[in-house]
């Protein structure tokens, strides 16, 4: 009995257990220890049209129980990415979500293009509206409800494959951009990205990050990933996957019963690259201790005190 | 590269704030290179400290693998805590090693400060090759040092305080050095201010070099796009885990 069989939109998942962007690579080159058909599926790093170098070092660091980083979407780019990486996947049985960034809504729309031309075996896309790290586009879209609307009512037009719209939560409300995403055509919402923060060096007198600003991560945003992901559980019926500090098996069932149908692992990857494989094997465990046949029983059981 | 829980074997400090851990791994131990590569630890089960902290390799004997760290803060500081039988969280072997494939070069070998870590692993590699080298570690004070001086022997030690070897830095160790050989080829790890100022050194006097930097690293597996180095040649970027960590000295530029 396969217990963690997880369904978004037409898609079945082996697993509701995903790896957050930018904490996977492109699912290629990956440690020879890590058994990536065990995951649900791997969501890529952002692709943009064009190559990006990315930010300046000092990149990330390390923060109390978190990170920050802003790496500035360092990718290949969308010729490199289908020429040279996309025909790896034809030999994985893993999922492939390839998350998307642009700095103009033509961008994303171009690399959306791009990647249907192509005959793929990637199921969907992540619409990434909520980078910290760039100058252009990314947050400033993902923090304006009628921006985001009108960036995935026209890429829902170009695909049928499943898409997935990642938001900030450095927003005031971000219910709002939720229910935005959910009535332009998104197939479901990941949340959250990363959440603006700053550390500053006192010997040097400096930021601990080139760019001053970063996004943190880590188990340090885990309380503010959940209060999001419950408040986004009541006002749509797309499901949620959710993001933010996810680092073991219990922290899994925490997000499901604030309404999550599906998590991703980022900074864990980092500490060890089977952290989510270590996550399905101690959440099927968990399941068949306590009886539960299916995990999506467990999906918005929160039990709230009124 | 592989996550071992190896079983520690040593842990003893060597110098002021210097401490040595030897531990076991067969997995590591047959997957090492050569010297330049290094590991990356964890000192606890909690996730108060996230990250992995990377250390360089400073010996293998057959799977007994030797890390030399300095206490900086509280992870390092509960690295000391761990005992012979203690287990130690280790990912391994990562990058790449120093290129000491040459006939016409002497080596000249300078670790600053933590960075003589894969220094002396190289310095052993080439002696049991049978090649003779120049050694310059440096150091602020004497007490941060656990080896000799002596000249005779071509080991030299510089302290910023004069208290042992060679009043100055590395640079002033490498400046007297270099006017005794002839076709040097520097192997150097420290901190970029260091590496940076060699760099102008040798650029001057159109002598090859290595080096092994050191990067904040959230991974050490290629994931996280955290350590960058700039590249000399263009506004692009190497990542020290998979490019690196030794590069030629004329590919990097330090800012």
């Amino acid at each position: 009995m396969n217990r963690l069989k997880c369904s978004i939109g037409s898609i079945e998942f082996n697993n509701p257990i995903f790896t957050a962007s930018g904490t996977f690579g492109y699912g290629n080159d990956l440690p020879e220890f890590v058994d990536m058909s065990r995951l649900g599926a791997i969501v890529t790093k952002s692709i943009t049209y064009e190559p990006r170098v990315g930010n300046p070092p000092p990149r990330v660091v390390e923060t109390p129980s978190g990170m920050l980083n802003s790496i500035g979407l360092a990718n290949v780019g969308i010729r490199i990415f289908i020429k040279d990486i996309i025909p790896l996947y034809e030999n994985i049985d893993t999922k492939i979500i390839v998350n998307i960034a642009g700095s103009t809504n033509g961008e994303y729309i171009k690399v959306l293009k791009e990647l249907e031309s192509v005959s793929t075996d990637i199921v969907g896309y992540e619409i990434n509206i909520s980078c910290p790290n760039v100058e252009f586009g990314g947050m400033e879209l993902g923090v304006d409800a009628k921006l985001s609307n009108k960036l995935i009512t026209e890429l829902r037009k170009h695909t049928e494959k499943l898409l997935f719209v990642k938001l900030t939560p450095n927003v005031t409300d971000i219910t709002i951009i939720a229910k935005a995403v959910e009535d332009a055509g998104a197939d479901a919402i990941s949340a959250i990205n990363t959440v603006v923060g700053m550390g500053i060096d006192i010997g040097k007198r400096k930021p601990t990050i080139y760019k001053t600003y970063a996004g943190l991560s880590g188990p340090a945003i885990k309380p503010i990933a959940l209060a999001m992901i419950h408040k986004i559980s009541k006002v749509v019926s797309i499901p949620i996957i959710g993001i933010g500090g996810i680092v073991n098996y219990k922290n899994v069932i925490e997000f499901l019963l604030a309404g999550a149908t599906a998590v991703q692992i980022g900074t864990a990857n980092f500490r060890n690259p089977n952290a989510g494989i270590v996550i399905i094997d101690e959440l099927n465990k968990y399941l068949k201790e306590n009886g539960i046949s299916r995990y999506s029983e467990l999906i918005g059981k929160l039990d709230l005190y009124e | 590269m592989i996550i071992d829980k190896s079983d520690i074997i040593e842990n003893t400090q060597i110098a002021e704030g210097i401490w040595r851990m030897v531990f076991k791994s067969v997995e590591i131990a047959d997957r090492y290179l050569g010297a330049g590569q290094f590991v990356s630890v964890l000192t606890d089960d909690n996730w108060e400290h996230p990250i992995r902290r990377p250390m360089s390799i400073a010996d293998v004997n057959e799977d007994k693998i030797s890390i030399i760290y300095k206490v900086f803060g509280s992870v390092t500081q509960a690295l000391t805590k761990l005992k012979s039988k203690d287990y130690i969280d280790v990912l391994g072997p990562i990058g790449n090693t120093f290129n000491v494939d040459y006939d016409t070069f002497y080596p000249i070998l300078i670790g600053g400060g933590i960075g003589l870590s894969p220094i002396l692993n190289l310095s052993k590699c080439l002696v049991q090759k049978g090649i003779s080298i120049t050694t310059i570690i440096g150091a602020k004070t004497s007490k941060e040092h656990f080896l000799q001086h002596n000249p005779n022997k071509n080991m030299f030690l510089s302290t910023d305080d004069g208290t042992i070897g060679i009043n100055g830095t590395v640079i002033d160790a490498l400046n007297i050095v270099l006017k005794g050989v002839k076709n040097p080829k520097i192997f150097a790890c420290g901190p970029e201010p260091m590496l940076f100022s060699i760099q102008k050194i040798l650029e001057e006097k159109s002598i090859p070099a290595q080096f092994s930097v050191e990067s904040y690293m959230a991974c050490g597996v290629g994931f996280c796009q955290g350590c960058v180095i700039p590249k000399k040649q263009n506004n692009e970027y190497y990542l020290v885990c998979k490019d690196g960590p030794v590069f030629e000295a004329n590919e990097v530029k330090f800012e």
